[in-house]
């Protein structure tokens, strides 16, 4: 019975449940106890509130000596006659014979109440008894008064521990409060100092395009922000170009648990930019450039990439990219045009690199996008502190550089008819896979047609072989109306 | 940067009258991220209300809250919203049950 009771108490969330349980058990564990000494005293309380297991056992003393020959003639079957006054004498001599008194309680039990009217004789056992009474009876109470403290005490410990739970959880959430606006606001400074920084007056964006911001009117907001950690700049009317969608991705800031989750995967503030180009300012072009292991991963996953380009090696006799860059492109000639003498200087160049390592991620062109928008430049940069945000200019000014170099650039014929027969393949397979789907979904159509016939052939059979059966009925009736006819004609 | 501004400073890049506002993109419900820390705080709320376990309660809204604090502006709809609410609802009647026990 102690055993199991640890585990119990440990677990605070079932304490109601264990403290009704253990009060439980320490009563059925006197009541064993009692029961295996085999002492009616205890039947005045536990009558009151014993559970009914036990009251089979004790309902013999109730009824005191009628039940008794019953157990009697087992042991002895010298006592046949019920002589209530003579059955007490020749007792008490036979229990302390046989001395299993395990089996016999109720006989002692039988001894006790009638040994009261005559206290001559059975003196051993009735002491004995007497003794045994006495040292239950104590314990009784005191086992109970024992068990209700051990409760208690089970009671108050798993309490500071459930308060523990709620203290601790009650105080994250409170710090997750406190730093969701912290975060937040963070997050907003180094959105609006990018801002202030290259969308304000007289800044690259500014001099460049006619509409800045999300709304319409001239003092529409510059961001729009999404989440707590997204926000968005757009900017329209330019030459080459339908319009610019910059977004920024910052660091959850604002959620506690991202945070500490950052502290193990470390993760950038990242700012992408969407050129959609118009369509005729734009010709073939698939090109990216990104650090060599993005490149490759690139190049298997984006699906124009995988689909027109491959990683091209540095061409020697010329200044290429950084060693840390890999180019993918469609064709050497692409490349070769798009990494122009004057970026190379600026940016991509082995020594100006250095100072853009943290800030360029990749850089994307094609004109073969999945969605709505075919044409489209992505750049993708890391953010600067916000105090630094000057580092990224460069970066930044690549973008009307390469809207204005995209959108001017042509193909030579050569490269062309290459990257024609490129698409028209594509465009083939696309339009097989165009042409499957539709079969596919022809078919299905049809086989739904035809299921929803055989249905309502299969009612239609069912109704024929009802209408069958009826007829059937009404010809036999007809055959033997006749004679009822006859029958009445007579 | 000369270089780069060569092309602009010699005409003007801008054109008014190409310019489009912006047009937010359509999104279908189908299409939101997924709200991972929603899901675990709905599932955390329910091992909550099943085992009458505290903890889980509050975990579930500590993921609530994480879930309310990603929340974006497009998908404010009361879906998403009520979803949390009826999570939160929960776990904060079993806590309340919970603490009213003990």
């Amino acid at each position: 019975m102690a055993k199991p009771k640890p585990p119990f108490f440990s677990l605070p969330q079932l304490l109601l449940i264990l403290a009704v349980v253990s009060l439980f058990l320490s009563r059925l564990h006197v009541v064993a106890d009692s029961h295996f000494e085999g002492f009616e005293a205890d039947d005045e309380e536990d009558l009151d509130s014993l559970p009914t297991e036990s009251l089979p056992l004790r309902s013999p003393p109730l009824t005191f000596s009628q039940p008794e020959p019953d157990p009697v003639p087992d042991p002895v079957p010298s006592d046949p006659v019920p002589e209530e006054l003579q059955v007490p004498d020749s007792d008490p001599p036979k229990h302390p014979s046989s001395t299993t008194f395990e089996y016999w309680d109720e006989d002692e039990f039988e001894g006790l109440p009638i040994e009261l009217p005559s206290p001559e004789t059975t003196t051993t056992t009735t002491t004995t008894s007497k003794s045994a009474d006495e040292d239950v009876k104590p314990s009784d109470p005191s086992s109970d008064s024992k068990a209700s403290p051990e409760t208690k005490k089970a009671g108050t410990s798993p309490r500071s521990s459930s308060y523990m739970v709620e203290i601790a959880c009650g105080s994250f959430l409170i710090i997750f409060v406190i730093n969701y606006f912290t975060g937040k606001r963070e997050n907003e400074n180094i959105a609006l100092s990018w801002a202030a920084k290259f969308a304000a007056n007289d800044s690259i964006f500014d001099k460049n395009f006619s509409l800045l911001g999300v709304g319409d009117g001239d003092d529409s907001p510059l961001l729009l922000k999404e989440g707590q950690n997204v926000f968005k700049f757009y900017a329209s009317g330019r030459r080459y170009c339908q319009g610019l969608l910059a977004t920024m991705e910052l660091k959850s800031r604002h959620d506690l648990i991202s945070r500490v989750y950052n502290m193990v995967v470390p993760c950038k503030d990242e700012i992408s930019f969407e050129v959609y180009m118009n369509d005729e300012a734009m010709d073939h072009v698939v090109f990216a450039v990104a650090k060599k292991k993005a490149a490759k991963v690139m190049q298997k996953e984006v699906r124009d990439l995988q689909r027109f380009a491959s990683v091209l090696s540095p061409p020697s006799g010329r200044k290429w990219v950084s060693e840390e860059l890999a180019v993918i492109s469609e064709s050497k000639e692409v490349a070769g045009d798009l990494i122009s003498e004057a970026v190379l200087d600026q940016v991509f160049g082995e020594k100006a690199f250095e100072k853009f390592r943290k800030g360029f991620i990749s850089m994307h062109f094609s004109d073969e996008h999945l969605g709505t928008h075919k044409k489209m430049l992505l750049f993708k940069f890391a953010l600067p502190d916000v105090n630094n945000m000057a580092d990224m200019t460069r970066l930044v000014s690549l973008i009307p550089y390469y809207i204005d170099l995209v959108g001017r650039y042509k193909l030579s014929a050569q490269a062309r008819s290459k990257t024609d027969a490129a698409r028209a393949k594509a465009a083939q397979e696309a339009y097989k896979e165009l042409q499957n789907a539709r079969q596919d979904a022809l078919q299905r159509k049809k086989a739904e047609r035809r299921r929803l016939l055989e249905e309502a052939e299969a009612r239609l059979s069912a109704e024929a072989i009802r209408k069958k059966e009826a007829k059937e009925r009404s010809r036999q009736m007809k055959k033997g109306m006749p004679k009822v006819k006859m029958t009445r004609a007579h | 940067m000369s270089s780069h501004g060569n092309a602009s400073a010699a005409n003007d890049p801008r054109q008014p009258s190409t310019a489009n506002p912006y047009v937010p993109p359509q999104i279908s419900p189908q299409d939101l991220p997924v709200d991972y820390s929603g899901f675990i705080a709905i599932l955390f709320g329910l091992f909550g209300v099943m085992f009458r376990y505290k903890l889980c309660s509050w975990l579930a809204i500590i993921f609530c809250a994480q879930s309310i604090a990603n929340m974006k502006n497009y998908e404010n709809d009361l879906k998403q919203v009520s979803m949390a609410m009826i999570c939160l609802e929960f776990t904060l009647h079993v806590i309340v049950q919970l603490v009213k026990l003990a």
